[in-house]
């Protein structure tokens, strides 16, 4: 057992880094929502992004989101690396018209002080073909260090945006490491009571790339993918935007798992992806007409 | 003195925006400000990252627009057209005039002489100018309908002090200027340009991106001077920085020693491309460990320094840790994994490249006589290092880093080298591969695309060139030339189109081979123009060229432009013209060559044999040919075609003679248009 280390720390825990920005951005009169329920690759896939995205009516939604992408897998080798990790996800929409200040008001609440720092917005426009999407914006550097992903959505789904939402997607991983000035992710302090981020996501770093790489077994990962796109497009004849949009997340989990996998060959991928954005686009053009017709 | 002062105020654009939309704005003004008769003493545009500013001076108060009569319809059009004209001019139809002119009486217009307020024009110049920029990226924002570079937010506005009134989008201009502090935003008011030029500067903002850059540059080079170092400046780099930044802050900074164990490549690629920070090289060509940051802030608690350098550190170790993985993975082994990497959809996979360059290399070693089990190896681990977790997170160091490992696995020097230098050159002014094993290598890739690309008929159209082909073929041109190769590309085409087709490539394409020479011979005028070449000389030797012998059209296409003016080249274009003059008030068909037993003259015989030599001369071998020997023949005939005009009679009586004379010179004309066509040469 480790010794108990006094709570005397100068800097925020991850826990902290949380708590704080959730409040931060609950103050600011976001939606502070829990993580969604189904294995994404990103806080933008959660579909209180990609579908609250769409649409005439405002919205304003924070929380944190773990984030899945198996080809990063390092068995919990590299100090900078992981198929499983943490965004913490704002969006707005409309996007506010001070919300750079706003941005930068949220960086002190978990100890950045812009004063103290270089804070620059770096050119970084930003596409998913699998989600259909498109968004120009900055990866903001805090001395040299890329910790936030900062975005108008121009198209969600295929569909033009109106009107716009910007999108805040914090590296958490990353912001811990920076306050606290470690090297190795795992060294990342949790909490006041000597957790690392080693003692909790150790082991499944290792376990999941070994299933990832090795083990995933891709035949029944191929009938899951059928399964899941018949399924959200039985859903969507039926206009049920939000059960059809969570079967397109599956398919694009699967198309992941498939690709660590390495069966999907060249000639498949484009095709994969052009699957997996059909479904994105039948969910969120049902999902917009539920929007207007209310 | 007059001034305008406008001030667009957004969120952070990226240089590249930024440079061209201030090109944008200058000349827009220019042309907008003329068509309303106003001519500024000077127009300047700035940037930084969230302002663009336009300060124009020396417009007048009022502009005077004198009376003048326009003319406007013929008389007879119908009665809308007149209606709409003396609308247009805020006149009755009465109030037009008819005047006779030279092409028919003609409706006039008298304009009255009149005085506008120079400001009441600048309200509609300036959004009109606005709505005029046609960005390059743009976005919306909100629910704006507006397209900007990023969100503007506020448009200032002041001429001679005075605050212009206009609307453009959404926004209203203003009077004040934006001042960001930290996580703070404030109005602030400006009353002329010195006014808020002061106020930037008392907030450390260098609001001209020249000076901005100036002023980084001399911090920068002052550290080079101080720690003695080359001062080779990256200058992309520095306009990139200079517009990332609004007051700079240069800040040296260190990281551990030990990483300048790594390949260079690996920490410029970190450092610079990744980091925009730049890299200190002493004057023994070594790198320091030290990199020099350009923040935009003072930085009184040394965090920016610290936070910078432990980035640094993580990249570095980061790169360290895949370099010490990647550089022991066994290239060969690396082939398979190539087949999940894409080519071209339609062209298969890397892994499929790298095996029609490897059954290539046995036919490109036989015709340059090179080491084919060498190529071969070259050929199939020249792509292995791209799905090495290295180039994946620098894809700017693809080759180089192959090179690396292959080295550090035990491939042969000129093995390893040739799988960076393949991709050489990278330009229109970068080097070639000067290596057998690596321009062999390079010659084949290029090859490879622009073959692949055809036949699948993605070929480059005037304006788009999505596969950088022209690149590849000038590339594949001047490799050919500036190493002195003859290559047999036609067969090599021949070779290519087939393994293709074997490994299943659709062939949309049946014209490849011929559009492909003309699309190569067409760069060759490229690089021939790029060598100050005769535009004459360009067309007589590119037409004159059928073979696929391109060092040959490159060097006698060089040996023509250096004689043309002097006495060789002229003898020979005044031969070639008189025997051609001829040959032209004749248009006969002519078409077996000069029979000998015709000839009755000395001088027929003596020339017919001089062009026997000549052509005997021509079909030698590649490698002894010597184009200035060539010319010289063709120019030294000029003694025997001299005599020839001289002595002989071509319009002789007897039909038989003269068409065989006629044959004589037609052989003649024909053997000097082997060389060149003379007929596309101006002059004598």
């Amino acid at each position: 057992m480790p010794e108990k280390i006094k709570n005397k720390k100068n800097f925020f825990t991850f826990q902290d880094v949380v708590f704080n920005l959730q409040k931060y951005w609950s103050k600011y009169g976001c939606v502070i929502l829990q993580p969604y329920d189904l294995e994404v690759g990103a806080g933008t896939f959660h579909p209180a992004t990609t579908l609250r995205s769409l649409g005439p009516k405002p919205w304003k939604a924070a929380y944190v989101q773990p984030s899945r992408r198996p080809t990063d897998g390092r068995y919990g080798k590299n100090p900078n690396r992981l198929q499983h990790y943490y965004q913490f996800q704002v969006i707005i929409k409309p996007s506010p018209k001070n919300i750079k200040q706003i941005y930068l008001k949220s960086l002190s609440a978990i100890g950045i002080v812009a004063k103290d720092h270089d804070i620059r917005f770096v050119e970084d426009d930003w596409e998913s073909p699998t989600l259909g999407a498109a968004g120009l914006g900055w990866e903001v550097w805090c001395d040299g260090m890329e910790i936030t992903q900062f975005t108008y959505f121009q198209k969600m789904t295929g569909i033009e945006c109106k009107p716009i939402s910007v999108e805040l997607t914090y590296g958490l991983e990353r912001i811990c490491m920076f306050i606290q000035q470690k090297k190795n992710i795992f060294d990342i302090e949790w909490n006041n009571e000597g957790v690392k981020y080693k003692d909790v996501y150790f082991q499944s770093e290792k376990e999941f790339s070994s299933y990832n790489f090795d083990h995933a077994n891709t035949e029944f990962l191929l009938k899951n993918f059928e399964i899941a796109e018949s399924e959200c497009k039985s859903l969507l004849d039926k206009k049920l935007s939000l059960p059809a949009y969570d079967q397109c997340l599956k398919a694009s989990h699967i198309f992941n798992l498939l690709d660590s996998r390495g069966v999907i060959s060249v000639a498949e991928r484009t095709g994969y992806i052009n699957r997996i954005r059909e479904l994105a686009k039948g969910s969120g053009s049902i999902w917009l007409s539920s929007q207007i017709e209310k | 003195m007059s001034e305008l002062l406008v001030e667009l105020f957004s969120e952070e654009i990226p240089s590249n925006l930024q440079i061209h939309t201030r090109q944008q704005l200058e000349n827009l003004l220019k042309q907008n400000l003329s068509s309303s008769n106003l001519k500024p003493k000077s127009l300047e545009v700035f940037s930084t990252p969230t302002r663009l500013t336009i300060h124009i001076t020396g417009l007048p108060k009022i502009i005077k627009i004198p009376a003048a009569e326009i003319k406007g319809p013929k008389v007879g059009v119908p009665e809308s057209v007149i209606d709409n004209y003396a609308k247009s001019k805020n006149l009755n139809v009465s109030d037009l005039q008819k005047k006779d002119t030279e092409k028919g009486i003609f409706y006039f217009a008298k304009v009255k002489g009149k005085e506008i307020s120079t400001d009441k024009e600048l309200e509609k110049i300036i959004p009109q100018t606005l709505k005029d920029i046609n960005w390059k990226k743009s976005m919306k924002w909100s629910d704006f309908e507006l397209n900007w570079g990023r969100p503007l937010i506020s448009i200032l506005a002041i001429f001679n002090e005075k605050f212009l009134k206009f609307n453009f989008a959404h926004l209203e201009s203003v009077n004040f200027t934006m001042l960001e502090n930290n996580d703070q935003i404030k109005q602030i008011k400006v009353k002329n340009f010195n006014d808020y030029l002061n106020l930037l500067e008392q907030n450390e903002i260098i609001l001209d991106h020249n000076k901005r850059k100036e002023y980084i540059l001399k911090k920068i080079v002052s550290i080079y001077k101080k720690k003695s170092c080359k001062e080779i400046i990256n200058q992309s780099l520095l306009t990139e920085v200079s517009n990332l930044v609004d007051k700079p802050n240069v800040i040296t900074a260190t990281f551990d020693k030990s990483y300048l164990e790594l390949p260079k490549e690996i920490i410029k690629s970190t450092l610079q491309t990744h980091q925009r920070y730049f890299t200190l090289i002493d004057i023994k060509d070594r790198m320091l460990n030290e990199f020099i940051i350009v923040a935009n802030n003072k930085d009184e608690k040394k965090l920016i320094k610290t936070g910078n350098e432990r980035v640094v550190e993580a990249r570095l170790s980061d790169a360290n840790f895949f370099w010490n993985r990647d550089k022991s993975f066994n290239l060969i082994k690396q082939i398979n994994k190539l087949k999940k990497v894409v080519f071209y959809e339609n062209l298969g996979s890397v892994y499929d490249k790298t095996q029609r360059l490897r059954k290539m290399a046995y036919f490109i070693s036989d015709q340059l006589n090179i080491n084919k089990e060498k190529l071969e190896i070259a050929a199939s681990v020249s792509k292995s290092d791209l799905v090495s977790d290295l180039v994946s997170e620098f894809p700017e160091l693809q080759g180089e880093m192959g090179k690396y490992f292959a080295l550090n696995q035990g491939f042969e020097q000129d093995v390893s080298n040739a799988i960076s230098e393949h991709y050489l050159p990278t330009g229109n002014s970068s080097s070639i591969p000067k290596k057998p094993i690596s321009y062999s290598l390079s010659i084949l890739d290029k090859l490879d695309n622009l073959v692949g690309f055809y036949l699948i008929n993605e070929k480059p159209t005037s304006s788009k060139d999505p596969f950088a082909l022209r690149r590849s073929a000038i590339g594949l041109l001047r490799t050919i030339i500036e190493n002195n190769l003859v290559i047999k590309i036609s067969d090599l085409i021949d070779y290519f189109t087939r393994i293709y087709l074997e490994q299943g490539v659709q062939e949309k394409n049946t014209q490849l081979k011929k559009e492909l020479m003309t699309f190569l011979r067409e760069r060759m005028k490229n690089i021939l123009k790029e060598k100050k070449v005769r535009t004459d000389i360009i067309e007589a030797s590119i037409s004159s060229h059928t073979n696929d012998n391109f060092l040959e059209l490159y060097k006698k296409t060089l040996i023509m432009n250096k004689f043309i003016s002097k006495e060789l080249g002229k003898n020979a274009v005044s031969t070639y013209k008189r025997a051609s003059s001829i040959l032209e008030q004749e248009k006969l068909e002519l078409k077996n060559g000069p029979d000998a037993v015709l000839f009755k003259e000395e001088e027929e015989k003596e020339l017919f044999e001089r062009i026997n030599i000549i052509r005997k001369a021509f079909t030698i071998k590649e490698e002894r040919k010597n184009y200035e020997e060539h010319l010289k023949l063709l120019s030294d005939t000029k003694l025997s075609t001299d005599k020839f005009f001289e002595k002989v009679k071509v319009n002789d009586d007897n039909n038989d003679l003269k068409n065989n004379r006629l044959e004589l010179l037609q052989i003649l004309c024909s053997t000097f248009n082997t060389f060149v066509d003379f007929s596309k040469l101006e002059g004598s």
